[in-house]
């Protein structure tokens, strides 16, 4: 609750800023709007917003989604079989050592400009986050513990289920809760950089069309969503990691 | 909450209740396990490091071993090769109840008890305690009526739901200890369980290990850095040299049970703690020296 708080706290006082910069500066509306008016458009085009960000999180929850697992997937079949990280590892390194967006245009060409495209450089966004970190929390685990398990007949296959994925949780959660935010960050980016629907295509329309009202009424949904879902996950990981 | 605890292991179990003696069944029967020219060398970057060479130990049916050295005199490796943590060089031989066994083969055979008490943050005490008959595939709910009769005698009655981090550090010792003696096998293996417990409580523990030991007739090797200790607890007293790890010496206790407390000041007692001191001092002052010499 007192984090609740100092969040609206917080936005008081950018708020404050903002409205004391424009005043200050004399400060035109398409270089910082008043607040009173991106909440006028926010409202006035409510639908609209909702749609986009309806497509925006589509794409960001089912690469988010898919990209995970396969993370969480992937983690485990290394610790399982110590060649299978050998071998991909370097390979999922060198792909992900080139920023995502990177992969933009590409991603266009094979999937085209429909969700599919911007859900594929979601899943490789989200997916290296947590699988870093997955792979960190799973592999750092107790030697002590495993060989405990060991001597009472434990197989590898147990040994994860009973000790290495508990133990990894914490660091897995970490992973789950910052490839939140980047799930969201790289669907709007690649909605901008081509897409029929979505928040990244209405910012990337309303600064071609000068809309300064509409392109703030963007961002302020898109940050708005992102905050809850972040939220969202901090709230899981107290739950599930209650003994830390 | 520990010294409560105990308290009412003390008054459930009356020291009469331990008036068994663990010699006569000690003495009978073939050994549980027989260790031949055990020898295990490490190669750490080039460098060979023998841990422990041709140590032969023998551990009979219902026997309470109890194994001193100096630090770094390689008991635990000898453990990690017992349980089957670990490959022994080639030419040792282990003989398990008769039947010769190496490396893996050993492990789910004996129940071992390192020396942290690794019990796992998320799970309840007595899902810690049934841990190892979950490995054995028993469902969970069969596992814990198993688990659930032992809590009086470990002390634990009340503390099944709670979670480890709720419990003082003998507390969590002993469910380690319940978890070791849940997952039944003829030989226990436990390294040093009491070195990281106070004084007063580490006395309490051992003369509560004792009772246990004499109503569930299992075979101990145990490990430990306290001459009192071994003495107080053991049937035999094996001591290992300085490196590479070797036996010296293996001296038959014949203090008389079930052991008061009060035994460790008697005059018989003091002439077998002078005797081990000895030979482990000599030991102590080999080691000390060589590291010496190393820096």
């Amino acid at each position: 609750m007192a984090r609740a708080g100092y969040l609206a706290l917080g936005i008081f006082i950018i708020g404050c800023l903002w409205e004391a910069a424009i005043a200050i500066f004399a400060l035109p509306p398409f270089i910082l709007p008043p607040l009173a008016s991106i909440g006028g458009a926010i409202w006035s085009e409510f639908p609209f917003l909702m749609r986009g960000l309806r497509a925006t999180l589509t794409v960001a929850g089912a690469g988010y989604a898919v990209g995970a697992v396969a993370a969480i997937l992937l983690a485990l079949s290394m610790v399982l079989v110590p060649t299978i990280e050998r071998v991909v590892k370097p390979v999922i390194v060198a792909i992900n050592s080139v920023p995502v967006v990177a992969y933009a245009p590409l991603c266009l060409v094979w999937f085209g400009m429909g969700p599919a495209s911007k859900i594929a450089m979601v899943i490789l966004a989200a997916g290296f986050t947590v699988f870093v970190n997955a792979l960190q929390g799973l592999q750092s685990v107790d030697a002590a513990g495993v060989n405990l398990l060991r001597s009472f007949g434990a197989g590898p296959f147990r040994i994860a289920w009973m000790l290495r994925l508990p133990a990894a949780l914490p660091a897995i959660i970490t992973g789950l809760r910052v490839a939140v935010v980047r799930s969201m960050i790289i669907a709007i980016v690649a909605e901008m950089l081509g897409a029929y629907e979505g928040l990244g295509r209405i910012i990337y329309e309303s600064t071609q069309q000068i809309e300064f009202l509409t392109l703030w009424a963007a961002i302020i949904v898109a940050s708005t969503a992102s905050m809850i879902a972040y939220g969202i996950l901090v709230v899981i990981d107290r739950r599930l990691v209650w003994w830390k | 909450m520990a010294g409560s605890a105990l308290d009412r292991v003390e008054t459930d179990k009356p020291y009469e209740a331990l008036a068994v003696t663990g010699k006569a069944e000690a003495s009978a029967g073939s050994p549980i396990i027989e260790l031949a020219q055990l020898t295990k060398t490490f190669d750490s970057s080039g460098q060979k490091v023998v841990a422990i060479e041709g140590v032969d130990l023998a551990v009979r049916p219902g026997e309470f071993v109890t194994l001193v050295g100096p630090s770094g005199c390689g008991k635990s490796t000898l453990f990690n090769i017992v349980s089957g943590l670990l490959d022994a060089d080639t030419g040792g031989k282990i003989h398990f109840k008769g039947e010769e066994r190496q490396g893996k083969e050993l492990l789910g055979t004996v129940s071992f008890m390192p020396q942290r008490d690794l019990l796992l943050p998320w799970r309840r005490v007595i899902d810690n305690a049934v841990i190892a008959l979950e490995v054995e595939g028993m469902r969970r709910k069969e596992a814990r009526e198993k688990a659930q009769v032992m809590f009086q005698e470990f002390g634990l009655a009340g503390f099944e739901r709670h979670y480890p981090h709720q419990l003082s550090g003998g507390m969590r010792q002993r469910v380690a200890l319940m978890r070791t003696f849940l997952f039944e096998r003829d030989l226990m293996l436990l390294d040093e369980p009491f070195g990281a417990l106070d004084a007063l409580t580490r006395v309490m523990m051992q003369r509560w290990l004792l009772g246990i030991w004499q109503r569930h007739r299992r075979s101990i090797l145990f490990i430990t850095h306290d001459v009192d200790e071994a003495i107080f607890l053991g049937d035999r007293v094996v001591v290992m040299t300085a490196r590479p790890g070797r036996i010296k010496l293996s001296r038959e206790i014949d203090l008389p049970r079930p052991r008061d407390p009060h035994v460790t000041t008697t005059p018989e007692f003091l002439a077998i703690k002078a005797d081990l001191m000895e030979a482990i001092e000599e030991e102590s002052m080999k080691s000390f020296m060589s590291q010496d010499e190393r820096g």
